[in-house]
């Protein structure tokens, strides 16, 4: 077992049962699902929408190196760069290369989930410069040396309570209130001087539009508009696969993507950027990078049958329904992507030796295709994925001779029977002698919290000899 | 300006090439039209009432310019003292006429919106009746004018309705704006946050208020 998957291990059987944890998630599942129900309900056919959506996806991975020039072309025209990175570390080099050039001090970053995956801001960190996350639910986090519980909702597992507190500590030690309104003006205040001292604005993508070379980043705080316009230095960060072909679709994706990440009919500011401040213009940076990000993407990519994992277009909802993460939470999963997307993505991109544990973190309920907004089979990768642990090898010595030894006892009717009516007899003595969810108890993983299951005296089979009343054919 | 170095360039893409010669299964391709996902909008100017309601916007209808710049001074006067930005544009140094020597105003000519600014005054591109939003772009006044000051006031003309956003980035293309303007931005409502336990807050870096002023005809 790899260390991430005993830390996984550890980390959710102790938030399973932790009810404090449990009655903040649900409270906040309940309203996101209040929410989208009546975001869906202004769509005619949503169905037809997710179709529609992932059509387009499709299309656009399909496509890729095409609909990346396109946009590479158009944002050069304007002035603007384009770094492409092979990895995290190139990645980091290059924008911290570029604000020590440009003499950087602070830095203001709207949320971007890539920026997390490649660890930047540790990077630019350790260079002395200081980095503040301006999405509130991020800038939380930040402060709580943290990574986000959610990818849309980085501090939902924090009551207000928590958050007051943390302001105390962290921010000012006069503030003696949870009142939302009143610890948002906080943030507003500190983040505002940031904002205004900052040389270099860091910001995410949510879509790369390729006919017209733009960057579209949706946030409802606003900080993403201030994280590009304030700082004379604006840099996006984002994965290649954001790509989408035509402007026009955003007339579907703004929507679906609003809908499906809070229940919104649309964010608040959806904002388009084209490149850096032109001539006439009254402000806006006077430099744009985007640095497109590949960090395993095109292997990922090379995998016709695990290809559509990067139509994500990372709203959260598989999170949301998936009732693994509904119990455990979003940072036991210890990766930079929770819940179910993250269990597809995270072996592919990190490395299945270190996270072969993630693809059966699932019942396979098929909750998260359900919701996901451009149809991606969730399940079915996950499958996909157990397979890879299965041909790896990485299960063990043990584990596949438990499986040869199982698939043994079951090839034989006799044998099925005599091992069925072993482990009942097991099951019996355990509980006859009073062990159920002691360390000598084989079902403790289960019984541990749970009431032991009650053993049944006869098997299936036998039940079905006597009770099944045949009737004889005429 | 430089052109930078980008060593890793042609192998990303000549490894993105590589794996699409190998094709995805393919999807159900069956067209979907537009009008199946989302009901036309029938009502244009009603719709863009009742969105800028759900959105926490505030919607003003006026019958000419000298009552949109009645309702203007109304709404500056109001504000705490403090400079007011304005955009630059025929049409809104018409409105606000009547503030001249009342309060201290910046046109966009002279620079962008400083951070005290009480309230920014700007045009719109459109107006979107499907999501009841605000189609900006840097024409208007630049980029921080509708994210800079704690109010925003947009004056525009009913007849800068479209009804969805579909039909809105059609004219951001006819404009031909990706090119011309270096931001467009769609804005649905006053800036607002609900990470602290889902609870909804408005003005979380942006505009608490944000103020459509449409006139008719």
């Amino acid at each position: 077992m790899s260390t991430a998957a005993r830390e996984f291990h550890r980390k959710a059987a102790e938030k399973a049962p932790d009810l404090v944890h449990r009655q903040v998630i649900q409270r906040n599942m309940v309203s996101y699902d209040i929410a989208v129900d009546k975001a869906k309900g202004r769509f005619r056919d949503w169905q037809a929408g997710r179709r529609r959506a992932q059509q387009i996806k499709w299309e656009a991975i399909n496509n890729l190196d095409k609909l990346l020039e396109q946009f590479e072309a158009k944002i050069l025209e304007r002035g603007g760069h384009v770094f492409w990175a092979a990895d995290a570390q190139e990645a980091c080099k290059y924008v911290v290369d570029l604000a020590r050039r440009r003499g950087v001090k602070t830095v203001v970053k709207s949320k971007s989930m890539v920026t997390e995956e490649i660890l930047l801001s540790p990077a630019l960190e350790k260079e002395g410069m200081q980095v503040w996350e301006t999405d509130l639910g991020e800038w939380i986090v930040q402060l709580r040396h943290e990574p986000p519980y959610h990818i849309v909702t980085p501090a939902m597992h924090l009551s207000r309570q928590d958050i007051s507190r943390l302001f105390r500590e962290k921010v000012d030690p006069t503030i003696d209130t949870d009142d939302p309104q009143k610890l948002v003006a906080v943030a507003r205040r500190f983040l505002r001087r940031a904002f205004f001292a900052a040389e270099m604005g860091i910001s995410g993508a949510n879509f790369l539009v390729a006919d017209a070379g733009m960057v579209a980043i949706s946030t409802n705080e606003g900080n993403a508009r201030l994280t590009t316009s304030v700082p004379p230095l604006h840099v996006v960060v984002t994965g290649i696969e954001k790509v989408i072909p035509r402007l026009e679709d955003l007339g579907l994706f703004w929507p679906l993507l609003a809908t499906s990440g809070t229940g919104q009919p649309i964010t608040t500011y959806s904002t388009l950027i084209g490149g850096p401040r032109k001539a006439g213009e009254v402000d806006g940076p006077e430099e744009f990078h985007v640095v497109l990000v590949d960090n395993g993407r095109s292997r990922l990519l090379a995998d016709p049958e695990q290809r559509e994992i990067l139509h994500c277009i990372r709203c959260g909802a598989c999170l949301n329904a998936c009732p693994v993460y509904r119990n455990i939470g979003g940072h036991t999963y210890g990766t930079i992507y929770p819940g179910p997307i993250g269990s597809v993505l995270t072996p592919n991109l990190a490395g299945i030796e270190e996270f072969h544990h993630l693809p059966f973190a699932s019942s396979l309920c098929g909750a998260c295709r359900e919701v996901c907004p451009v149809r991606i089979d969730l399940p079915l990768h996950l499958l996909q994925n157990r397979r890879k642990v299965a041909e790896s090898g990485i299960p063990g010595l043990a584990e596949m001779a438990g499986f040869k030894v199982w698939s043994w006892a079951m090839m034989s009717p006799q044998r099925y029977v005599f091992f069925g009516a072993l482990s009942r007899m097991g099951m019996r003595m355990v509980k006859a002698l009073g062990l159920s969810g002691s360390l000598l108890d084989p079902m403790r993983p289960w019984t541990k919290y749970r009431a032991a299951l009650p053993a049944p005296r006869q098997s299936f089979r036998e039940l079905w000899r006597k009770q099944r009343v045949v009737e004889k054919p005429e | 300006m430089t052109k930078i170095e980008n060593p890793s360039r042609e192998h990303i893409l000549s490894r993105i090439r590589e794996a699409l010669r190998t094709p995805a299964p393919p999807v159900d391709m069956t067209p979907v039209l537009l009008e199946e996902i989302f009901e036309p909008v029938a009502d244009p100017l009603g719709r863009f009432l009742a969105e800028c309601q759900t959105n926490l916007m505030e919607a003003v209808i006026t019958a000419n310019t000298a009552e949109s710049a009645e309702r203007l001074a109304g709404l500056l006067t109001a504000l705490p003292e403090g400079e007011i930005f304005l955009q630059d544009a025929p049409a809104i140094r018409e409105i606000a006429k009547p503030l001249e020597g009342k309060r201290s105003l910046r046109w966009s000519s002279q620079g962008a919106p400083g951070e005290s600014c009480q309230a920014t005054v700007t045009l719109a591109e459109a107006f979107v009746a499907q999501s009841g939003s605000v189609l900006s772009s840097s024409n208007c006044g630049g980029r921080g004018a509708s994210v800079v000051p704690p109010t925003h006031i947009v004056y525009g003309g009913v007849g800068q309705i479209v009804p969805d956003v579909t039909a809105a980035l059609r004219l951001v293309n006819e404009k031909g704006l990706p090119d011309q303007s270096s931001y467009v931005g769609l804005i649905s409502g006053s800036s607002r946050t609900a990470d602290i336990e889902k609870i909804l807050v408005q003005g979380a870096h942006g505009p608490r208020r944000l103020v459509v002023i449409l006139q008719r005809g």
